[in-house]
């Protein structure tokens, strides 16, 4: 509650600032303004299209990168061979800010959907490949002795210890997967589109159209803070075995 | 006899571990193993669980590894399973269909005292209750033998006692054959029918078996009082010290 009136509080005093002419309405148009601005936008339809492109590409590359991070995560966490072939991959891609790919993928890929997709993809498989990997490897030993006393085999174990293991794992990261999501999306329209919410940014920037910008990034974070909120009740109903105290993986 | 081990060597490295172990347990008898720290008594125990591979000597067991239960020294509950389906993974693990292992594992939930309990997460019990569920999940499968590794050594003094007094009267109730590993002597003494010491590792073996006499269905507390007991313990804490100060010099 306190930290929505700090942020409450910034927009009145921004939008008292304008109103006395304090600041210049060219570079900081006040808040009233950016929202008739937002309301424009979907008033005259012209957004939709943008909207449309910017989320198929995030969610696209959100699921793909979801499945298939999962999939090398766990891979890799069972077979040491084909650890020892990706971890450095991994890691490589993990040190490095991946939106550097961006232009390559438009080169290999076109200036359409799959270069924004594909760049999605890359943010949020490396991530959740980490996860999956860690989700498995630090599995309570213990829990695995556990279910070998009882006398079970390789489905139990998998299906008992292994995979609520991973689905905590993976849950934690899913917000910054997300957010990674949308960021993959946007900037790859900065690079190259002709379409799509970071077309718009980008062409209000080249416009000097700083209300337009301001209009876009609301949307966006308030599109990604509506998925935190979606994520948030899921990961409150399936980790409800955590009680409060939530461990936070690295 | 549910439980025989003879000559069991085993070691991690080039010096065995054990070396030379004999031991039997009684359908029905229960066991208490003490020994100096590090004399590899948890060791032994893992081996009799089928944890470890020994490298030389047998263990034979009575009974096939279904019918051996294993209590761990921290309780290793599932922490995304109720209390409730936790017990029940045993019985499912074994084929049970889920209701009917759901059925039979809140009658074990209610004959440790925790009826009611069922619904919650491990991290909503107290230690003792979480004590408890495990001592569930593993009597749940009908043990025949039972192995204890200081499974009650997390608890404080007084919940320690009641769960010791509830798993000792369940245990002569069913039947069960016990081995336990503890660094208590008078939880050793005042539990068991047969106290059995084992010698400073490494090349650890058995040196001294004490028969304890007093009688069954025994209260654990009670038999303390008892002007045998002191002796008992008398003598096997000086066998004790005798077995570690052997090992320094």
């Amino acid at each position: 509650m306190r930290r929505n009136l700090g942020l409450m509080a910034l927009l009145i005093l921004w939008e008292a600032l304008s109103a006395l002419g304090l600041l210049n309405p060219l570079y900081a148009p006040p808040p009233s303004q950016v929202l008739l601005t937002l309301m424009g936008l979907f008033r005259e339809g012209e957004i939709w299209p943008h909207l449309q492109a910017t989320f198929t590409a995030a969610l696209l590359g959100l699921g793909t990168g979801i499945l298939l991070g999962g999939i090398l995560g766990l891979l890799a966490a069972f077979s040491p061979l084909v650890a020892d072939l990706l971890e450095p991959v991994m890691l490589l891609l993990n040190a490095i800010p991946r939106v550097i790919l961006a232009p390559l993928f438009v080169i290999w890929l076109g200036i359409g959907l799959a270069s924004k997709v594909a760049l999605s993809l890359v943010l949020v498989a490396v991530l959740i490949f980490f996860a999956v990997y860690s989700g498995v490897k630090q599995v309570d030993p213990r829990l695995v002795e556990r279910i070998r006393t009882l006398g079970g085999g390789r489905y139990w174990l998998l299906r008992e210890v292994y995979l609520p293991s991973i689905t905590a794992w993976v849950l934690s990261s899913l917000k910054v997967a997300v957010g990674f999501a949308f960021t993959g999306a946007v900037v790859g329209e900065f690079v190259a589109a002709s379409r799509g919410l970071g077309y718009l940014l980008s062409f209000a920037q080249s416009t000097y159209n700083a209300r337009l910008s301001l209009a876009l990034i609301a949307l966006i974070v308030a599109f990604v803070l509506l998925l935190f909120f979606l994520f948030n009740r899921l990961e409150a109903k399936l980790l409800r075995w955590r009680g409060q105290t939530s461990p936070t993986p690295g | 006899m549910v439980l025989e081990v003879q000559g069991l060597h085993l070691g991690y490295g080039p010096i065995p571990v054990l070396e030379g172990v004999d031991l039997q347990v009684e359908e029905g008898e229960f066991v208490s193993l003490v020994g100096p720290s590090g004399s590899g008594k948890s060791t032994l125990l893992r081996a009799i669980a089928g944890l470890l591979t020994p490298q030389r000597g047998g263990i034979q067991r009575a009974c096939p590894q279904e019918e051996v239960g294993f209590l761990f020294q921290e309780d290793a509950l599932l922490p995304w399973r109720t209390a409730l389906d936790n017990v029940a993974l045993g019985l499912r693990i074994r084929g049970w269909p889920r209701e009917r292992a759901r059925k039979e594992a809140e009658a074990w939930l209610e004959r440790l005292g925790l009826s009611g309990l069922g619904h919650r997460f491990p991290h909503q019990l107290s230690g003792g209750q979480r004590k408890r569920v495990a001592l569930a999940q593993v009597l749940a499968l009908k043990p025949r033998l039972l192995l204890m590794d200081e499974p009650f050594a997390s608890l404080d003094a007084i919940l320690r006692t009641q769960v010791t007094q509830d798993l000792l009267s369940l245990v002569e109730e069913e039947g069960i054959a016990v081995l336990l590993v503890t660094h208590d002597l008078e939880e050793a003494i005042s539990l068991a029918d047969r106290v059995c010491l084992l010698s400073q590792g490494p090349r650890a073996r058995i040196i001294q078996e004490h028969r304890i006499p007093f009688s069954r269905p025994r209260d654990p507390v009670r038999v303390k009082a008892d002007p045998r007991f002191g002796l008992y313990l008398q003598s096997l804490w000086q066998e004790l010290k005798e077995a570690s100060r052997c090992a320094v010099t």
